[in-house]
């Protein structure tokens, strides 16, 4: 093991407000592996959004070092090329499709990343249509965005990212606008991304159980990170997630509300599937004895 | 408001749609050079022609045509009127007090009343009816390249009409339902003299620049996020080459200009 | 049981007569109970949002009747606005329509329209502010350097400012994370309470309608599909499963532990019935 894709240290970071700044991030310090799929969660001015924009230089740390590869992205000696560098290998899908579309036609908006890059144009054709047939999009190549639905407006300004070839995708609270429909085929395709393409996958989000079906979770309060670990492990710690003004998944609230009664229900239960496996093993538990 | 349509393009299958836009610009100035240059009813005659030919190979239904001719119908009155009555010549055809009509003023006329026609035809023909907005805004970015040299931002401008192209749906899509939002608190839209209902249009404006700016506030950040950086060094996915068709019909069109300077010389017609 | 408000045989299309016609409302009867908080459920497209712009006359029915206490909201069309102060309506992300310099005067837009006397405006603004929590500090500030959750809070009390007997909202706490969901459906709940308002809400959340709502309908492909009290609704959750929506989480705990053979309570939707319905799974058990 070498250095991890993503490392993260003392990072700091605070709005400029004239005479008080405000601070947004403190000692943060986090490593995130090449092909891990992360969720990071938080109430709203928790940090967690400013901790995205910082790792694709959207903004600049006040303190701290971010290594992306191991090389150090707050260093005054980045060259422009080297920002580009980091921006394809990080790409980062926003909340509102609508704000991320440049193009009148689908497929136009798709090559707009690899036309940035100065890619030869026989190459974004190639990459445009398979972007475009990973996401599901391919039969709207030639329709106009404004007529395609939020979560569809989405998985195409996920194409524009898909066609940079990236080797991370941040989401930042990208299903927030969608409808459940939209929010599932969003959530379905991070999923995809990740384990049949190897990309590495950051999604900020609001949503438990988006949360939960991720491989770890970041939870982030008042600008620090309270805790990380694999889902259950973290939904666990009930008193934790309300501290950080969060939801438990309905179904940890349950297993959370029977240890009142004395009943202890071990596992993960995360998800309706796994509580129900968690509870018979646990009614069988009590069975025996 | 979802089914705005942009511009007039009029969607078919036609040769004239299939020019590249670059062209299609060009033949419209070229178009309007030539009419400018008709000095006899010959001229005019075989501009028409030539009009009429266009038209039926671009298969746009006449209506349609005769329809981008309704908002100049004004203009179109008066120019016809001041040269009726304004040009004095040689013949007198009709005296009544002070109005005098020439036989000349009734061909300046007809021929101005030509001339804006083919003005207006020519140019929503070639450029809006049978060429997309975007498309040619991009003939337009590339005709205009060399201007680069000159400093002048031809890429910029060109991404600008884009992204507004892009976002005239989105923003009156916003304007409705910021109009509908209003309306649910009593705001009242049609009602009230001038001064009212201009007044009554602020708590929609204002939602409505906020929302503008959170808008380009927010894409210029997906913008730089997708490595935009101007357009040094950008290439496109669909580069569009002249073809024969493109050479052709500006070898046409300068036929037809030729054609036209020489019957200006040697037709001994009605000449204005 | 009476209804506030009656639809009757409504229908709806958009864009007649043109490729895009779209049918929004089918022949939709349904009626909303006085004094009770429905939820209104269905995919996007399914005619929701319609039907929540027939309760206001912000749209016309194509044909039938929008009946408030009996009388038909159309019978006198040039009167339609003194209808839309009496069925306040919170539309999606509603803090895109503030514009005034104070959050104060912009809760004051409404009751100004109607035309409230600047004492009960000042009396009805105090009331708002208190049931949607923004403090004094907050109100003379500008909306627009307001917190996301706050600027949703002004936006919908400058709906209830109007103090309207209906309150409609169309997905009000889409975007915002649990804490400002959980403050603005409690604000809602709250409104309700203080006026004995009937209140509409339209969610995508079935969480959120499990917790809050006394009713459901349920709506698909232009159509009311169901209605009913929540206890009834969520007791069929198998068929809202059927069209496609989604049951909360714990409903569908329930439906797999039924499953597996489990004798639960299938009509369980919240956490607290489930608790209690899991618990006697295991004390049976132990007696046993």
């Amino acid at each position: 093991m070498g250095e991890p894709f993503i490392r993260v240290e003392n990072l700091e970071f605070s709005y400029d407000d004239e005479e008080n700044p405000i601070p947004a991030l403190r000692n943060v310090s986090v490593d995130i592996a090449s092909g891990e799929y992360v969720a990071v969660i938080g109430r709203n001015g928790s940090g967690k959004s400013t901790f995205a924009k910082l790792l694709n230089l959207i903004l600049e740390p006040t303190g701290g070092h971010i290594y992306i590869n191991g090389k150090d992205i707050a260093d005054e000696n980045m060259t422009d090329e080297d920002v580009f560098a980091i921006r394809r290998d990080i790409g980062m899908v926003f909340q509102n499709p609508d704000n991320q579309l440049v193009a009148t036609i689908v497929e136009d908006d798709v090559a707009f990343g690899p036309e940035n890059l100065g890619i030869p144009s026989a190459e974004i054709r190639k990459r445009v249509d398979e972007a475009l047939a990973t996401v599901g999009m391919s039969e709207f190549a030639k329709h106009e965005p404004a007529r395609l639905s939020g979560g569809q407006k989405q998985r195409v300004a996920i194409a524009g990212i898909v066609a940079m070839l990236p080797k991370c995708i941040i989401f930042d609270e990208s299903t927030a606008m969608l409808d459940p429909v939209g929010r599932a085929n969003v959530v379905d395709m991070m999923e995809k991304l990740n384990r049949e393409q190897g990309i590495t996958v950051i999604t900020i989000t609001h949503y438990m159980n988006e949360a939960v079906r991720a491989d770890r979770v970041i939870v982030f309060n008042d600008g620090e990170i309270v805790a990380d670990g694999k889902p259950a492990e973290v939904y666990a710690n009930s008193e934790l997630i309300q501290r950080a003004g969060l939801d438990l998944p309905q179904c940890a609230s349950l297993v959370e509300g029977l240890k009142a009664y004395g009943i202890s229900v071990d596992g993960d239960c995360t998800t309706p599937e796994k509580c129900a496996d968690a509870i018979l093993r646990a009614i069988g538990g009590s069975r025996g004895k | 408001m979802k089914n705005i349509s942009i511009g007039q393009y009029y969607s078919a299958n036609s040769p004239i749609h299939r020019l590249d836009a670059r062209t299609k610009v060009l033949l419209a100035i070229l178009y309007i050079v030539v009419s400018v240059l008709c000095k006899n009813v010959f001229a005019f005659a075989l501009l028409l022609i030539s009009g009429i030919f266009t038209v039926l190979l671009s298969r746009i239904p006449l209506r349609i045509i005769l329809r981008s001719l309704k908002p100049i119908i004004i203009i179109m009155l008066f120019t016809v009127f001041i040269n009726l009555f304004m040009t004095s010549g040689d013949r007198l055809l009709f005296e009544w007090k002070f109005i005098k009509i020439y036989v000349e003023g009734i061909y300046n006329a007809v021929f101005m009343a030509v001339r804006i026609v083919i003005l207006i035809v020519g140019a929503s023909l070639f450029l809006t009816y049978t060429t997309t907005p975007i498309k040619l805004t991009d003939a337009i970015e590339r005709l205009l390249w060399p201007l680069k040299k000159i400093h002048v931002p031809v890429h910029e401008f060109a991404m600008m009409m884009t992204i507004a192209l892009r976002f005239i749906p989105t923003l009156s899509d916003e304007t409705d339902k910021i109009m509908s939002a209003q309306k649910a608190r009593g705001a009242g839209f049609d009602n009230g003299g001038l001064i009212k209902r201009a007044k009554a249009l602020i708590p929609v404006l204002i939602p409505l620049f906020v929302s503008s700016f959170r808008h380009a506030d927010e894409l210029a950040t997906a913008m730089e996020c997708r490595c935009y950086h101007g357009g040094n060094g950008r290439t496109k996915m669909t580069v569009t080459h002249m073809r024969f068709s493109d050479w052709f019909a500006m070898l046409l069109m300068v036929a037809l200009g030729t054609a036209i300077v020489f019957i200006n010389i040697y037709g001994k017609g009605y000449s204005m | 049981m009476e209804n506030k408000i009656q639809i009757e045989n409504v229908s709806f299309v958009y864009s007649p007569g043109t490729t895009y016609r779209t049918d929004a409302l089918d022949d939709v009867s349904i009626g909303f109970e006085k004094g009770k908080i429905t939820g209104l459920i269905g995919h996007t497209g399914s005619g929701k949002s319609t039907l929540v712009q027939m309760l206001n006359g912000l749209l016309k029915p194509a044909s039938g009747r929008v009946l408030i206490d009996g009388e038909d909201i159309w019978e006198k069309p040039k009167e339609i606005s003194k209808v839309r102060f009496r069925v306040g309506l919170v539309m999606q992300y509603p803090e895109y329509q503030l514009f005034e310099e104070t959050v104060r005067k912009d809760i004051a837009f409404g009751p100004k329209n109607m035309g409230m006397s600047d004492e009960q405006i000042a009396k009805s603004t105090e009331t708002v502010a208190k049931i949607v929590g923004l403090d004094e500090s907050v109100l003379d500030k500008s909306p627009f350097d307001l917190s996301g959750g706050q600027k949703r809070r002004a936006a919908i009390a400058g709906v209830m400012a109007m103090e309207p007997e209906v309150l409609v909202l169309d997905e009000p706490a889409a975007g915002l994370d649990p804490e400002g969901r959980n403050s603005i459906f409690a604000a809602i709940a709250d409104y309700q309470k203080q006026k004995n308002a009937t209140v509409i809400i339209v969610s995508h959340s079935m969480e959120d309608m499990a917790r809050w709502c006394d009713n459901v309908v349920v709506m698909s492909h232009s159509k009311v599909y169901m209605a009913g009290t929540t206890d009834e609704i969520f007791e069929r959750a198998s068929e809202l499963v059927s069209v496609g929506l989604d049951i909360p989480e714990i409903t569908r705990l329930m439906m797999l532990l039924k499953k597996r053979g489990l004798d639960v309570d299938l009509g369980a939707y919240t956490v607290d019935a489930a608790i209690a319905s899991v618990k006697k799974l295991f004390d049976e058990n132990k007696d046993r």
